[in-house]
Parts: C-alpha cells; structure tokens; sequence
C-alpha cells in the first residue's frame, strides 16, 4: 500500500492545507476579507467558524471548470494535478498563478458568509469571527485516508482555538461543522469545544412572527449529505422554510430528506473525477427541477457550485441555485 | 497509475452510455416501487432487520465454530463438507469432486464469481451453464454481471434477441418479445438440467445446528440444478453461517424483502442427501434428488478480515443489492463501479479478498461517501467509514 495510489487531486488539496491552512491554497487574509467591514469582534467565547468552501467558491469553481477541462483532454487531469503538486514541493505554486488570473474578485462570492452573520444577529446571537486566525478543519485530510495529519491538524487547531479562548464554534459548511463536532473528539484528547450549526442556532432563536420571502416563490430543498446524513438536521431546514410567507415548499416524492441524492461533489470527489461529478449534478438538478420549483435551495457550498452547474449544463432557464442562509437572510429583512 | 486511468475511463464510458443510464433508470424506479410496497405490506420487516444485525454481529465473531458445528450437521446428515482455508483450496477440491468432461448445471453464485469457479471448471474440460436467466445471457456474451441480483442489468432486449439467435442457432428478431426469449432459455437449458452431471450452487445463508442451506430465487432453475442432477455441490463463503435455523429463517426473509420481494416464489432447504426408506425402512441415497451433497465453506480472507474492526461489517452484507440501487455513481456506471462486488463495499472486498490494492483504491476514492446505501442497507452497513478507513489503510499502509 502506498501513497502514490491517493488521486493526486486530493493530494493537491491536501497539500494547500499543508502550507496554508485551506484548500484551494489562498492567504488566510485573502480568506478572510468576506468579513472585513462587519467589524466582528476577533475575540470572543462563541466563535462563528467559516470554513473554506463558501470563502473561496469563486476559486473553487475556477478551479474545477479548469479540472474538467483537464479531464476532458487526452492527458487526463491526474498528470497536470500531479505536476502540480510537484511544482509546490519546489516552491512554485503554478496552478496558484493560474488560478489567480482566473479568479474573479472574491468578495461578492461569500454571500451565504455575510448572510448567515446578519440573520445571527439580527436573532440576537453574541459571536465573533477568528478571521485570518481561522484554523482549517482539515477534513479534505480525513477524506483523503491522510489521517496522521488530520490528527495533527486537529489537535494544532484546537490548541489555537483554546489560545485564543474559544469555547464554542457556531459551523455553517457541512464538512468543517462534521469535521469539528463528531471528528475532533475522536482525534483529540479532552476535546472541549462545543460545536453546533447554524441552523440548530436559528430553529432556536426564530422569532415568534412569520419571516417573509420578499416575493413569492416555489422551492425545493435540497439536503446535503453531511448535513442530513452526517449530522441529522432533517427537520430544521424544513422547520425553517415552513416559517417563512411567500414560500412554497416542493419536494421530490423519493429522494429528499434521508433519501437525498448526492450532488456528485463529495469530499473531493470532483477533483478525482471532474467530469462524472458533473453528470451527477446534472442528475441531481434533473430531480429537482422535476418539483416545479423556481428556487432549488441548500446549505453547502458544495452542493451550491454543483447545482449550479448541473443547471447551467442543462441550459435551466427561470431557476436558480440559493444557500438557505441567504434566503433567511433575505425574510429577516422585512 | 495506468489501472487508474484504465479504469477511469471504463467508467466515464459506461456513464456516457445512453442506453445504459436508461436501463439503470428504469430498474432504480421499480426497485423503489417494489421495495415501498414490499415494506409497507410487511412493516416487521424493519424491526426484524435490526435482529438480523445482531444475528450476524455474533455470527460474524463466530465463524470457525460455526463451520465446524455445520460441517458436523451435514455430516450426520451424510452429506460431505469441506472447510477451504483459500480459494486455490475451494477450486481444489471442487475440481477433483467434478473430474473431467462432466456437464454441469450452475445457479447463480457470487462466491463462485470471487474464486473463478465456471472458468476453473472450464479450463478442466468441463461444460458448464449458467442456468439464472441473467447470468445465462451475461455468459454468452462473455461479459460480466454488472449487478449482484440482476447480472444482465445492462442488456436491453434486442441484444439478448441477437445473442439467442446466435447461440440457440435460430432466428430471433430484434423486436421478439420478452416472454419468447424467456420460453427459450428454458427450451435450451432444460435437456441441460436432466442431463447434468452435476449441480453447483451457493447459499444464502447456512443454518449451522442443522446444516441447511437456503437458497433464495423466483426463476425455479436453482431447483432443477440442485434437484435434478445426481450430485449437488454447494460453495459457501463462511460469512454466509447463522447459529440456528430460526436465525436462517430471520436472515432470509430479511434478504428477499430488501430484494424488492414480498415473498419469492421459491425458498429451498437443503441439508443433505435425497434418501428413502420405503423399502423395507432400508435407508437408500439418491431417491429423486441428489444422491451426493457436498458443502465447501469458504474462508478466502474472510477470519482474516473479522478482526478487523471496521471492516468487518463487510462481512454482515446479505447481498440483498438494495445498496446499489442507492448508490448514484452505480446508478450511472453500473458494475463498472466495481470488482467481483460493487461499490464502496466491493472496495473493500478488493483490498482483503484479492489483496488487490490498486483496484481497491480506484474504487475507495469512487466512493461519493454520501451514506444513501447505509439508510438502505438492512443491516446498517457504514460503508462510508469503511472506505475512509481503506483510504488511511492505502495511505498509511496499514
């Protein structure tokens, strides 16, 4: 057994973790600009814990159009993904270069971030934002089977997080709020962050009046596998639609809830296998578009990027992809 | 490197496949229909899954005790049985129990697929066939199953109407009906039966105080193979022994219901010889049925892989192949996604059974690890933490 037989996709993305403590191998300033006019407090004992898929959507979507281009080429994206990685061990992060040519301006990019810090807010929940001193979950590591260094990245990161006096973490990606809530304890010793999800948060705190969508709309939902699968939070998003006026919830007969297809992007999976992961999410959208719904809606930057290209390679017109923290956001308004 | 990308494109070819996402759509659709309607008309079957766990839990543990409880069972029952520490071993002694130039009657058998079982007994100057429709067609056609209960999954009919008309030496048009080709496969495996030296089989599950094999099918043609012919010979993975008939009874019901079946039109017990004493109470073998039973208990890695605490729970797997229905890389790749079993699940049967690491690691990093064929599985199978564990195994080597 060895190494070599690891995609060197997740290789890539390990790598990143490695030296800059995300995955898509940005700065942690750059990572952190979603946030730099709400002016959230650095220190705090609950702690709102960003992760890297909603910061670096837009690099990530650069990054897997590039992949499946790759991928569609004779070479195959493992030899590019592998030179790349051979690139970093020298010092140059060649893709790092491209990437940053293609990337589009990120800060409108971390919309569910900015929205899911209003609506904790505006729900009268006291958090702060680690900003660049985020440490990365490093759940990509534990997908990849490289569980040596997820271990060491655990325990790295909680010791800063204690340093810097957190005691409990409000997650919002799927991934991380798994990774830190049901991995660190077990990697971990004396674990003693409590961690729970936004959405656990917001089914407390709903305000007693019905929230209201600023038009009418028909949505669907749909369940991320971490989230439904992983961590059981079947019913908060339903509770959570179920309280909003002017929507009206569609769902799949079959795949929703437990039953939910994946959208084809799971724990680096699309970078292993680019273009089959993009099948699977134009037949998750093909599910979903079949309720009518004008909205499909989630709650993982994963599931966002594939839906929405699953849609684009259908040519959807009149339907659109929306995290549920936006469209919560977008009720609280009124 | 190179199997990687072979296989990579293996699978990007079956998914772009047209014709094989529309059979696989159609088979998904009426495996959730049929399974709804089954588990609605026998809800216990929910509560009796959960018992079935524990059942093979302490199975799984016990299996050494229990192939030698049930190789004593059939014993007594003057039946043979054979304790095959490796699949060289299981092939060994299948080989010299056949001989040469025998004509052999098969019923579908994933533990014959693991070891190579029909292409051993070929390569000895053997003729042996298929007698399971699906498994019949994909033998034909020298391709292989591409799904655990419905190996033909893949073939649309016209294909099978241009196979038979090849193999059965007369015309079938693309356009023949279903029931037409049904009616003769069974034309041309019929003779096959009654003039069979030998009927091969598996076993669903194995009753280990009894020594009763019970085999699971709708076609009837397991019947005749292990009916008709004057020697039947059963291979059995070890992981397929239960402590008591009732516990048999439990696991097989359980089987067919995630199956998709209410009930399947056949269930056969078979726990040694056919026998009579209705001549003078003198007790005769070989009345009807077989005169010989032989049993060959697999192990092939499989103690081995019991020990392992995470990967065990491969070895709780009823072959039900509700899984695979769930799983939507299968749902557009089929078999592709996998080796002799599929799946993440077949991953892991890769790495301990085969030792082959390269496949088992294609397949482990296939794996969405999204968890639908655990809310599927009947016993609750964690296949996601099994192929994380694999990936550290292949990354960390051990």
């Amino acid at each position: 057994m060895s190494r070599e037989l690891i995609p060197p996709g997740l290789v890539y993305l390990a790598g990143n973790i490695a030296s800059k403590q995300n995955i898509i191998g940005a700065s942690k300033e750059q990572g952190a600009r979603w946030a730099k006019d709400l002016n959230l407090p650095k220190r705090a004992e609950t702690i709102f814990f960003a992760g890297c898929g909603y910061q670096f959507s837009g690099q990530l979507e650069t990054l897997m159009s590039l992949l499946r281009q790759m991928d569609q080429s004779v070479i195959g994206a493992e030899l590019p993904l592998r030179f790349a990685n051979f690139q970093k061990r020298l010092g140059v992060d060649l893709a790092g270069i491209y990437r940053k040519l293609l990337a589009r301006d990120t800060e409108g990019e971390a919309g569910p971030l900015r929205a899911a810090v209003t609506v904790l807010q505006k729900l009268g929940i006291k958090f702060g934002y680690l900003a660049e001193e985020e440490p990365c979950c490093g759940a990509p590591l534990y997908q990849a089977g490289l569980h040596r260094e997820f271990a060491a990245n655990a325990r790295q990161a909680y010791r800063k997080m204690k340093a810097l006096g957190v005691k409990r973490l409000i997650g919002i990606v799927p991934y991380c709020t798994h990774a830190l809530k049901k991995l660190f304890p077990l990697y971990v010793d004396g674990f003693d962050i409590e961690v729970r999800h936004f959405l656990e948060l917001v089914i407390e705190n709903l305000p007693t009046r019905k929230l209201r969508f600023p038009r009418e709309a028909k949505v669907t939902y749909h369940d991320p596998c971490q989230l439904v699968r992983y961590l059981g939070l079947v019913e908060e998003p339903r509770r959570v639609l179920g309280s909003i006026e002017n929507i009206e919830l569609v769902e799949p007969d079959w795949t929703k809830r437990e039953w939910a297809t994946c959208c084809g992007g799971g724990g680096g999976f699309e970078t292993v296998f680019p273009l089959l992961s993009q099948i699977l999410a134009v037949n998750r959208a093909k599910e979903l578009m079949e309720t009518g719904a004008e909205i499909i809606v989630t709650h993982c930057p994963g599931c966002v990027l594939q839906l929405e290209n699953g849609l684009k390679e259908l040519k959807a017109k009149n339907i659109e992809v929306m995290d549920l923290a936006q469209v919560i956001a977008m009720s609280l308004e009124e | 490197m190179s199997e990687f990308k072979e296989y990579k494109k293996e699978i990007m070819d079956a998914a772009r496949d047209e014709q094989l996402r529309l059979a696989l759509s159609r088979a998904i659709k009426s495996f959730r229909g049929n399974i709804n309607d089954a588990l609605r008309k026998f809800p216990h079957t929910i509560g009796l899954a959960d018992e079935v766990r524990g059942i093979k839990e302490k199975a799984i543990g016990d299996m050494e005790r229990l192939a030698q409880q049930a190789s004593e069972a059939i014993e007594a029952n003057m039946g043979k049985a054979y304790i095959a520490r490796t699949n060289e071993e299981a092939l060994s002694i299948i080989a010299k129990l056949v001989g040469k130039g025998k004509l052999i009657v098969k019923g579908k058998s994933l533990t014959g697929e693991e070891i190579g079982l029909r292409e051993h007994l070929e390569g000895h100057g053997n003729e042996v066939y298929e007698t399971d429709l699906g498994e019949f067609i994909i033998q034909q056609l020298g391709s292989r199953p591409m799904h655990i209960l419905s190996p033909s999954i893949h073939v649309p009919r016209e294909d099978v109407a241009r196979l038979f008309t090849k193999v059965m030496g007369r015309e079938f048009p693309p356009d023949t009906e279903i029931a037409t080709l049904v009616a003769a496969a069974r034309d041309f495996l019929r003779d096959k039966f009654f003039r069979a030296d030998i009927g091969l089989s598996g076993a669903n599950t194995v009753a280990a105080e009894t020594g009763t094999l019970f085999l699971i099918e709708n076609e009837g043609n397991i019947r005749l193979a292990t009916g008709a012919p004057p020697v039947h010979i059963a291979l059995v993975g070890m992981e397929k022994l239960v402590e008591t008939f009732s516990d048999a009874c439990k696991v097989s019901e359980v089987t067919w219901r995630y199956a998709n079946y209410t009930v399947p039109s056949y269930v056969s017990l078979v726990s040694g010889p056919s026998k009579t004493g209705d001549i003078e109470k003198t007790t005769t073998y070989g009345a009807h049925g077989p005169r010989e039973l032989h049993v060959i208990f697999l192990d092939g890695g499989r103690t081995e892989l019991a020990k392992n605490p995470v990967l065990r729970q491969a070895l709780y797997c009823l072959r039900c192949g509700g899984c695979l229905y769930e799983c939507p890389v299968f749902a557009v790749t089929a078999g592709h996604f996998g080796d002799k079993y599929f799946t993440g699940i077949g991953a892991v049967w890769a790495a301990m059974m085969d030792k082959d690491m390269e496949k088992a690691a294609a397949l482990a990093y296939t794996c969405l690890t999204c968890g639908r064929c655990q809310e599927r599985c009947p016993v609750k199978i964690d296949v996601p933490r099994m192929v994380v564990e694999l990936r550290r195994m292949i990354a960390e080597g051990k």
